[in-house]
């Protein structure tokens, strides 16, 4: 399957699929709603095929370019079909368990979350761990006999900024299995399932009222040794291989969908100098994201091992959704700030939730540090 | 080409222009070894490496060159000379700078070094005929132009009324041409960017204050990486400028070139602080070729306003390139 190909085909199946596959609730819709859009756009995409391209058929995909789910997944964000935030743990999860899991668990468990049966979580933040992610804490220890020949482990801790943790099945959890401060040496993942005993989940309210993280408890939770991801002490490297698709088809999704915000601005902003030289501004740092985006996307479909140098998508990506929304709240005068309407509503909810694009995923700070570290070579610590 | 070949191109080309450049100031030696190298026969057979390995090299040696004029020659349809100069727009604008009335040509604009020496003088103009027209360089007044970057070999050039000869050119020609010519600015600045970088870089490396490398200060560290993601913002517009050869593509690679060249700028200047203040230094020179290079064919401002009045009129933002 060509990408071209598959574009065009895919576009014309949700032009015709339209009533079926569009979003239900009125805009800008609750979380609980968004979660039930994205599984139900999910399970009818599965049965048509196209959420299978670009994934291994051993796991119930169809085979084809990864470029393909990016593109399927771009496709979906640009018409307003999924969040690109929620839909990129499917990205950035299903990886890890074929990359990682054994090939029984992964042919399980990935068609589930790809036909929108599931959802997981990604346990990786804790309340002292934020960018810093490899002085994590959260302890694993073998229940029955030592690391090699025990049949289950016990985990004691807590996570914090979980997305989705509440409408979560599953969790891809990293925790210390080495000494306190064998930082990323003594790290190891796990695969839980999250209705184990011992497992407390408390939805934390984001800053634009959703409740999409969450703080999770674990508090003597057995999990099988058959649910170790990698290697035990091996769950840095674990960690490290999400980092090429959080930051490639992610990207490209978010890019696109910030492309649809913008085209969303312009259908509503005054035709004025003013507003031109900001929607201009915008447009010019969307492109210039897109273009790296593309570039990059392009690398790890050839076969590149991605590293260091996404710390530059991650900068474009967080300053670029800024200055998107940024220029909502300038052109739109009053409709972030006291417009109650639901258009109002869901900017407002936008608005708020882009200031986190320079936090997450590692600061802006962090990426700063690590480009100076690893790409200029100035020495020193990240 | 292959990637191991257009790397090694690129050295080639790079070493010749330093070589070059550190013989003699002037376009003559630089042009020279580029003659020497087969530019035109690199123009004509593989125009895409061929325009971003040439003027990022000029960029990166803080080189004057005339090959501006060949390249932009070719693309308006003429047999590129030593002795044709190509007539650039007005400093921060792009509207074709001469206008055509009943065979007798007007024009105001900017031309680089070749126009000293040249026989005849190549001028797009614009209108609902628009097309290109040669004049003799003897018709032209012409003003030598030192302003911030006596070394880059700009001038001023008015036409007050000559017989036009027109060329086959129309107006597709001259979007491209324009494109294109925005395209090989955007390489210089991004060669001129990186040598900025790098000589910021050693800076930080070397220079030590309250007992250590002023590189291990995070406020430096964090200038230095912005610039980093400024020229690989800008390297990746114009890949996305040669992949998807549109008006609107090469509108914005040039857009995105004149702010990299401000922010590299701004803050290499800062890194470099005192050193960078004095002429002993290089840094100087590239700061001011960049800054001039940065209103050649539209100023990043009167770019994004353009496009921004565009997107406004039409209701449309394009997504202009795919996977």
């Amino acid at each position: 399957m060509q990408i071209a190909e598959f574009r065009s085909g895919l576009n014309a199946w949700l032009d015709e699929h339209h009533d079926e596959i569009a979003p239900r609730y009125a805009p800008p819709g609750t979380l609980d709603e968004h979660i039930e859009q994205m599984q139900h756009a999910k399970s009818l995409l599965f049965e048509a095929g196209w959420m299978r391209w670009g994934w291994p058929e051993r796991v119930g995909g169809l085979g084809g370019s990864p470029m393909l789910r990016t593109e399927l997944g771009a496709a979906m964000a640009g018409r307003g079909l999924t969040d690109p935030g929620l839909y990129s743990l499917v990205e950035v999860l299903a990886p890890t368990l074929i990359d990682y899991a054994s090939a029984d668990l992964a042919a399980e468990v990935v068609p589930r979350l790809l036909n929108g049966t599931e959802i997981w979580c990604q346990g990786f933040s804790e309340p002292g761990t934020g960018s810093d992610l490899s002085s994590l804490s959260c302890r694993a220890v073998p229940q029955d006999g030592d690391a090699a020949t025990a049949t289950s482990w016990v985990i004691n801790g807590q996570k914090v900024w979980t997305s989705l943790a509440q409408y979560s099945e599953r969790c891809v959890l990293l925790t210390r299995t080495g000494p306190p401060d064998s930082r990323h040496r003594g790290i190891t993942a796990f695969f839980v399932d999250m209705n184990t005993p011992g497992i407390t989940v408390a939805p934390l309210e984001m800053i634009n009222g959703a409740f999409e993280f969450a703080e999770v408890f674990f508090d003597d939770v057995v999990v099988p040794a058959d649910r170790i991801l990698g290697e035990v002490d091996g769950g840095w490297a674990v960690a490290m291989a999400i980092l090429p698709y959080e930051r490639s088809s992610c990207f490209w999704q978010r890019t696109t969908y910030l492309y649809h915000r913008l085209q969303l601005l312009v259908e509503a902003a005054p035709e004025t100098d003013v507003a031109a030289q900001v929607v201009g501004n915008a447009f010019l740092q969307l492109h210039a994201l897109r273009s790296r985006s593309r570039i990059t996307q392009h690398r790890l479909a050839d076969g590149a091992t991605l590293g260091a140098e996404t710390s530059i998508d991650k900068v474009l990506v967080g300053l670029a959704e800024q200055s998107t929304y940024d220029a909502v709240q300038r052109l739109l005068p009053g409709v972030v700030e006291l417009d109650d309407t639901p258009v109002g509503e869901a900017w407002r909810l936008e608005y708020l939730y882009s200031r986190a694009s320079t936090i997450y995923g590692g600061t802006i700070e962090v990426q700063r540090n690590i480009i100076a570290k690893r790409l200029l070579e100035l020495g020193g610590t990240d | 080409m292959d990637p191991g070949e257009r790397a090694l191109l690129a050295e080639t080309v790079r070493d010749a222009v330093e070589a070059a450049q550190a013989k003699a100031s002037g376009p003559d030696a630089v042009d020279g070894a580029l003659a020497d190298l087969g530019w035109l026969e690199m123009l004509d057979a593989e125009p895409r490496d061929a325009i971003a390995i040439v003027f990022t090299a000029l960029g990166a040696a803080n080189a004057t060159a005339t090959v501006l004029d060949d390249m932009l020659a070719t693309a308006l349809g003429v047999e590129p000379r030593s002795d044709l100069a190509v007539l650039l727009p007005t400093f921060a604008g792009w509207d074709a700078p001469g206008r055509v009335v009943g065979g007798r040509v007007t024009a105001e604009g900017l031309a680089g070094p070749r126009v000293a020496h040249a026989a005849e003088l190549l001028i797009p103009f614009a209108g609902d005929d628009a097309g290109a027209a040669t004049v003799p360089v003897a018709a032209a007044d012409i003003t030598e132009v030192h302003g911030i970057d006596p070394d880059g070999g700009l001038h001023a050039v008015t036409v007050g009324d000559a017989e036009a000869v027109s060329v086959a050119a129309d107006s597709r020609a001259l979007e491209a041409a324009l494109a294109l010519g925005r395209r090989a600015v955007g390489h210089q600045i991004a060669g001129a960017a990186r040598a900025m970088l790098e000589l910021a870089r050693e800076h930080a490396l070397a220079r030590v204050q309250f007992g250590r490398p002023i590189s291990q200060f995070q406020a430096v560290r964090h200038r230095l990486a912005d610039a980093l993601v400024a020229i690989e913002a800008l390297e990746a517009a114009l890949t996305a400028a040669a992949d998807e050869e549109t008006p609107i593509t090469g509108a914005l690679a040039k857009a995105v070139a004149g702010r990299t060249a401000a922010t590299v700028g701004a803050h290499c200047q800062q890194v470099l602080a005192g050193v960078g203040f004095t002429t002993d230094h290089p840094f100087h020179r590239y700061l001011k070729r960049t800054i001039a290079l940065s209103g050649l064919l539209g100023s990043t401002d009167a770019i994004v306003l353009d496009l921004g009045r565009e997107l406004l009129a039409t209701k449309t933002v394009p997504t202009l390139i795919e996977l």
